[in-house]
């Protein structure tokens, strides 16, 4: 939950502060990669619901009032529309869709460096996140 | 308007509680918004879930950045923690509602009942450690059991000062973790971190953190069944998603200032009295 950095490491806990040999300069690389990835896709998911919110208060939307369900169908003419409900649902789908781009590019990274074992293990988890939307549709209909 | 700026304030009291005793939010959001704003308990676990996704993606970035999360093995662990979630997603929406509120509020007696202890502990008592480490092995390859590639990949997952072992239990916690983020819409990291610490050797620090990465995965896999079946209500979760944010990122500024013995004994408090109420809630 908290950002701060446990134990007030200086140094890393998974081996840096020692001089890096080139798997471990890609290894680092990619961490710096997702690291960035997930603070861009947590900030602009926080900029879409405060957009959200704003625009609830504009429109008189209490929050206890019950949103609407999310339909994608009309999510990019609702935002158009600067409808409150359009950013607030873009920004919940961002929020849900971040951990699974992390895992994409973690994937990706590994398959570039040859690291087949991590790479099914990203496509692994990706296939369950997949599987996921699959049922809950299938018990949708 | 009123309640909006309430649930922005109880998201930044959760959030700020959650990061400076190194709890996700969680345990706070579902009883306050089923309990103080009326949530039915499916939505408030649903808001829940995508409070706790925002405050790991914030922090697993952090913990990156500085190197402290493993991300092999929070990765390879998250793939249980998915499934899991998936299955106790599925299950939520089996279940009534009173069973989860008396999961709930065992699971609020538990952490008050952890909380406690932890602050009657002698100041200068050890903190518990990981199990001794394996004995060294002469010749590896023929004292070690498992197949060559399952120890490469192992190793390959372990940190410079450490040695990852008991992967199974890894993969059982993992999946509890992740059954019980689905139904309580909480992070799971109350089982998490112990098994990587105490059951698989890995170093405090870096099993929280670890545990926050695997948080985002874990939570979107339910997520995603609570969007789609009607369990997330948007208006809600967003000024509450905000404020546990705000909170998260207040409490991380000022964790090393504050004197938390007396913030864990009011929380311990407020977490028992919140028991009571949801017990009663479910019996009634």
């Amino acid at each position: 939950m908290t950002a701060s950095n446990p134990g007030g490491l200086s140094t890393s806990a998974t081996g840096a502060g020692s001089p890096m040999s080139s798997p471990e300069q890609a290894s680092r690389s990619l961490e710096r990669t997702i690291a960035r990835l997930l603070t861009i896709g947590t900030y602009l998911s926080i900029a879409l619901l405060v957009v959200g919110v704003v625009l609830m208060a504009v429109s008189g939307i209490g929050p206890l009032s019950g949103g609407p369900a999310f339909d994608p169908a009309t999510l990019v003419a609702d935002l158009a529309a600067l409808r409150p409900a359009a950013f607030v649902w873009l920004g919940l789908i961002v929020v849900i869709a971040t951990p699974s781009a992390r895992v994409a590019v973690s994937g990706l990274g590994y398959a570039r460096r040859g690291e087949r074992a991590m790479t099914i293990v990203a496509g692994l988890i990706l296939f369950v996140i997949a599987l996921s939307v699959a049922v809950a549709r299938g018990l949708e209909s | 308007m009123i309640d909006g700026l309430l649930l922005l304030g109880s998201g930044i009291g959760a959030g700020l509680f959650g990061s400076l005793l190194g709890l996700g939010g969680g345990i706070l959001i579902v009883p306050l918004l089923t309990l103080a704003f009326g949530l039915p308990l499916l939505e408030a676990v649903g808001v829940s879930l995508i409070c706790v996704i925002v405050t790991s993606g914030a922090a697993s970035g952090v913990y990156l950045e500085r190197r402290v999360a493993n991300l092999r093995l929070g990765m390879t662990l998250e793939l249980f923690t998915a499934i899991g979630a998936m299955a106790g997603g599925l299950i939520a929406f089996l279940l009534d509602a009173r069973v989860i509120e008396l999961i709930f509020t065992g699971l609020l007696v538990y952490v008050a009942v952890t909380m406690a202890r932890r602050r009657d502990a002698a100041p200068n008592a050890p903190t518990p450690g990981p199990a001794a480490p394996d004995p060294p092995i002469a010749g590896t390859s023929v004292a070690d059991p498992r197949p060559g590639a399952i120890r490469s990949f192992l190793d390959r997952m372990s940190g410079p000062d450490y040695r990852i072992r008991r992967f199974g239990f890894g993969i059982v916690g993992s999946l509890i973790a992740g059954v019980a983020s689905a139904l309580l819409g909480i992070g799971g990291g109350l089982v998490k971190v112990p098994v990587m610490h105490v059951v698989m050797g890995v170093p405090l620090r870096v099993a929280t953190a670890t545990s926050n990465l695997m948080i985002g995965i874990t939570a979107s896999a339910s997520a995603i069944i609570y969007l789609l079946r009607g369990g997330i209500d948007p208006y809600a979760a967003a000024p509450t998603a905000i404020g546990v944010f705000i909170g998260a990122s207040i409490g991380s500024r000022i964790a090393s200032r504050i004197d938390l013995r007396l913030l864990r004994g009011l929380f311990v408090a407020i977490l028992l009295y919140t028991a009571w109420q949801m017990l009663q809630r479910a019996i009634a």
